[in-house]
């Protein structure tokens, strides 16, 4: 049992009692801190950091994973209460989470993206222990073609994922793409719409884009709302799940977790699109497509299980290969560096102890997540109750902190705002703002990807074909955008009338 | 102590390790202030338009003053003479590393390999892009360039051999060194980087590429000058403590803790030099 001792060994440290009391208190600080809309975990993560500074590596690590996954779920509680995402990943729990908030379901979408985000890590974590060596090199054959190819895919789920019109769908995510522009260009250094305005220069964050579309966007179209009619106080009911709702969301958990803990391997993007994934295919096989957007379970189910796991995976070539996967992960190299610890190929074998140690950590770390966020779910619903004329203002000034953080910069304050207004004016004309968040944040990878891999292959595309993982893409691609025509125009030969609901399926 | 890099970053660390230990000696806290953006530009002209009265300090990269303006406008270029150094910190070297399946191991490997090998750089406008470029531009050879976003992408790349190799900080590259991922061909320093002592400097090598990123702590113009020496015995005092030079060790920092004197001086005399090098090989680093 050579490979189980380390483990089990890890196990013993991890459960002393000092160590589950770090664990808590990460647990719990990351969740608060998280909450936050613009600190997403990496920012949690460096502003909390010198509270390990003084503690033994392995106990410091295992606050580190409570931070982590308290800070993870922290963003999910904004974009389900307040429509705040933190963080890209959790952008698909809004479309669903906060129609289920409005509906009085908030309790419910939290609980389900608890026990999904608790399945999904679990799982990623029990796949990194056992698998951990043997897929760390799939992350290394993901060059700047396949992450091309990845980016084209998940622009087509945009698209998908959508639940109103179309068209305005379309023209909401080649604004984002044009967002994606502005800044300087990576590769040449030139100026792109920046009107030689410096605080441009590295183009618009993530964060102030998101929380200025959604948050703010959404604050003042209810401001308006109200003066029309005034809207009933909202009812928390149901904080529990129904069986009805965990029998729905058991399979979107499922198949979250697995699809989140494949794509989380990959450097760079991997957990946005693994959620972005998880929501289009809940979509796609759902028995009645027309529910998602208007507070379908499977919705957050699916996502929250996806991008937990893919958090947890992304972990594989941080510990294997001593590759931060991202932002995240580049914080908990840099935390790992000040213990003294190198993430690396030689870490498994050099410092066993270490290795277990941090991959255990994140097994407790996530049943305390589970443990502590039951119970305050119903604290955290209690925030609905309060009247909007007070949580209003109090949210935009939360989120004005938060944009302030990510740069303490306040040109981005100025920038949340013309967000805010133009989210606002998304609304009042019908057009939603998810397409133009992620079509954003998928550009860039695009756009990048596309140019390194025509440098590499010197402009010569037919090289794509010697690389199967981007034609396995580019097929998938195939499929998905020409399957729903040819159904459709299979059911037109047929000559049957259209109903209504096979509409809803195909489109 | 404003730092013009997002937090996590080595810039980052670096000054949350001096400023930890200067804000012992003064007995003051001294709290790092992250405003990234534009390469630290953003930051540095922030502090130098500051008031000058020894409470606004910063951390600066070298590359922000003697590469940066090779490849962007002038606009965003930030000249030394506008603050008062207070002491240089220390340097962190570049190290070209190539993926073992190339089969490279020298330069000489790599000036008669037979097929057209590719090389990442950290992005437009760094070290990386500038040592690489002089030196393959030396040794004459037909390359290809491909910038990534920061160091740990092209490391990954280089790792998988989607580029074949790619010039890095030494921090980035060294735990695949020492596993055997990644073989250094030669170190941008100039003398041998005591981390990695068997690896050749460029210079060794015959090609005069001295480039570093160096950092240093700044005041804005016009901070009295018994304020800049407090400020300087408190970082001196830092950098002789056991701590701090377990910290540099860890992070693969070479000190170069001179006088503000001489890092204003090396400083201009390295753009000099590289203006120099890159109009002579006609390279664009914008290109």
């Amino acid at each position: 049992m050579d490979f189980f001792a380390p483990v089990i060994d890890g196990f013993g440290t991890v459960l002393e009692p000092g160590n589950l009391l770090y664990c808590f208190i990460g647990v719990l600080v990351g969740m608060l801190v998280g909450v936050l809309p613009g600190l997403g975990p990496s920012a949690t993560l460096a502003i909390l950091l010198p509270l390990t500074f003084g503690l033994e590596p392995v106990t410091a690590i295992i606050m580190l994973a409570g931070i982590f996954y308290g800070a993870q779920y922290g963003g999910t509680i904004t974009s389900v209460l307040l429509r705040l995402p933190g963080e890209a990943s959790s952008v698909v729990t809004v479309f669903d989470g906060y129609q289920m908030a409005k509906q009085g379901r908030a309790g419910t979408a939290l609980g389900v993206a608890a026990i999904g985000s608790f399945i999904g890590g679990t799982a990623a974590i029990i796949g990194l222990t056992f698998l951990a060596p043997l897929i760390a090199s799939f992350a290394l054959d993901f060059g700047p073609p396949e992450y091309a190819a990845l980016a084209l895919l998940g622009v087509t789920l945009v698209a998908t994922i959508s639940s109103g019109n179309k068209i305005k769908a379309l023209i909401a995510a080649a604004l984002g793409v044009f967002l994606a522009m502005v800044g300087r260009d990576v590769f040449t250094g030139t100026e792109r719409f920046t009107f030689g305005n410096l605080s441009l220069g590295d183009g618009i964050d993530f964060v102030i884009v998101a929380m200025g579309l959604f948050g703010v966007g959404e604050i003042l179209y209810n401001l308006e709302e109200r003066h029309r009619a005034s809207a009933p106080p909202k009812k928390v009911a149901h904080v529990w799940p129904t069986k009805n709702d965990l029998r729905r969301s058991s399979g979107a958990i499922g198949r979250g977790s697995v699809l989140g803990f494949l794509l989380g391997i990959l450097p760079g993007g991997g957990a946005t699109i693994s959620s972005m994934a998880a929501y289009g295919v809940e979509k796609k096989i759902a028995k009645e497509p027309s529910r998602f957007g208007k507070g379908a379970i499977e919705g957050v189910a699916g996502p929250e299980s996806a991008n937990n796991a893919a958090a947890t995976s992304s972990f594989i070539p941080l510990l294997s290969l001593g590759i931060p996967a991202n932002a995240t992960m580049a914080m908990m190299f840099g935390a790992l560096l000040i213990q003294g610890i190198t993430p690396g190929p030689l870490l498994v074998s050099d410092e066993p102890e270490l290795f277990w140690g941090v991959v255990n950590s994140m097994y407790i770390g996530n049943i305390l997540l589970l443990i502590m966020a039951i119970p305050l779910i119903g604290v955290f619903v209690k925030v609905l109750s309060v009247r909007p004329a007070i949580l209003a203002p109090i949210t935009v000034l939360i989120t004005l902190i938060g944009a302030y953080t990510v740069k303490n910069s306040v040109f981005d304050l100025v920038l949340l705002v013309v967000f805010g207004l133009i989210g606002y004016l998304m609304k009042k004309t019908g057009f939603e703002p998810g397409p133009l968040v992620l079509a954003f944040v998928l550009a860039e990878m695009l756009e990048s990807n596309v140019r390194r891999s025509l440098l590499l292959f010197e402009g010569h595309l037919a090289e794509v074909f010697t690389r199967p993982i981007t034609v396995s893409l580019l097929a998938l691609l195939v499929v998905v955008v020409v399957l729903p025509m040819v159904k459709t125009l299979l059911d037109r030969a047929k000559s049957t009338p259209v109903s209504k609901e096979e509409k809803g399926l195909h489109v | 102590m404003t730092v013009g890099a997002a937090a996590g970053g080595s810039t980052d660390l670096i000054a949350r390790a001096v400023s930890e230990g200067a804000s012992k000696e003064l007995g003051q806290s001294m709290p790092v202030v992250n405003k990234p953006g534009a390469n630290g530009a953003l930051a540095a002209n922030e502090v130098a338009a500051a008031a000058p009265d020894g409470y606004n300090i910063a951390t600066l990269n070298a590359s922000l003053i003697t590469i940066t303006p090779l490849a962007v406008g002038e606009d965003e270029a930030v000249s030394i003479d506008d603050f008062e150094v207070i002491t240089g910190v220390s340097q962190d070297d570049y190290v070209l590393v190539a993926n073992p399946d190339v089969g490279v191991k020298s330069l000489d490997d790599i000036k008669s390999s037979d097929s057209k090998l590719s090389f990442g750089t950290t992005g437009v406008g760094t070290g990386s892009q500038l040592a690489q470029s002089l030196l393959l531009a030396e040794l004459g050879i037909d390359f290809t360039e491909v910038p990534f976003d920061s160091g740990a992408p092209a490391v990954t790349a280089t790792l998988g051999n989607q580029v074949n190799l790619s010039t890095v900080q030494l921090g980035e590259a060294k735990p695949h060194i020492d596993a055997g991922k990644l073989v250094p061909i030669i170190v941008f320093s100039q003398e041998r980087n005591k981390f990695l002592e068997d690896v050749p400097t460029a210079e060794e090598e015959g090609y005069d590429i001295p480039v570093s990123q160096y950092r240093a702590m700044v005041a804005p113009k016009g901070t009295p000058d018994d304020v800049v020496k407090k400020l300087e015995d408190s970082f001196k005092a830092t950098f002789a403590t056991e701590e701090y030079k377990k910290f540099n060790e860890q992070n693969l920092l070479t000190p170069h803790e001179v006088s503000g004197d001489e890092i204003a001086k090396e400083w201009s005399e390295l753009a000099d030099q590289y203006k120099k090098l890159v109009d002579e090989h006609k390279i664009d680093l914008s290109d």
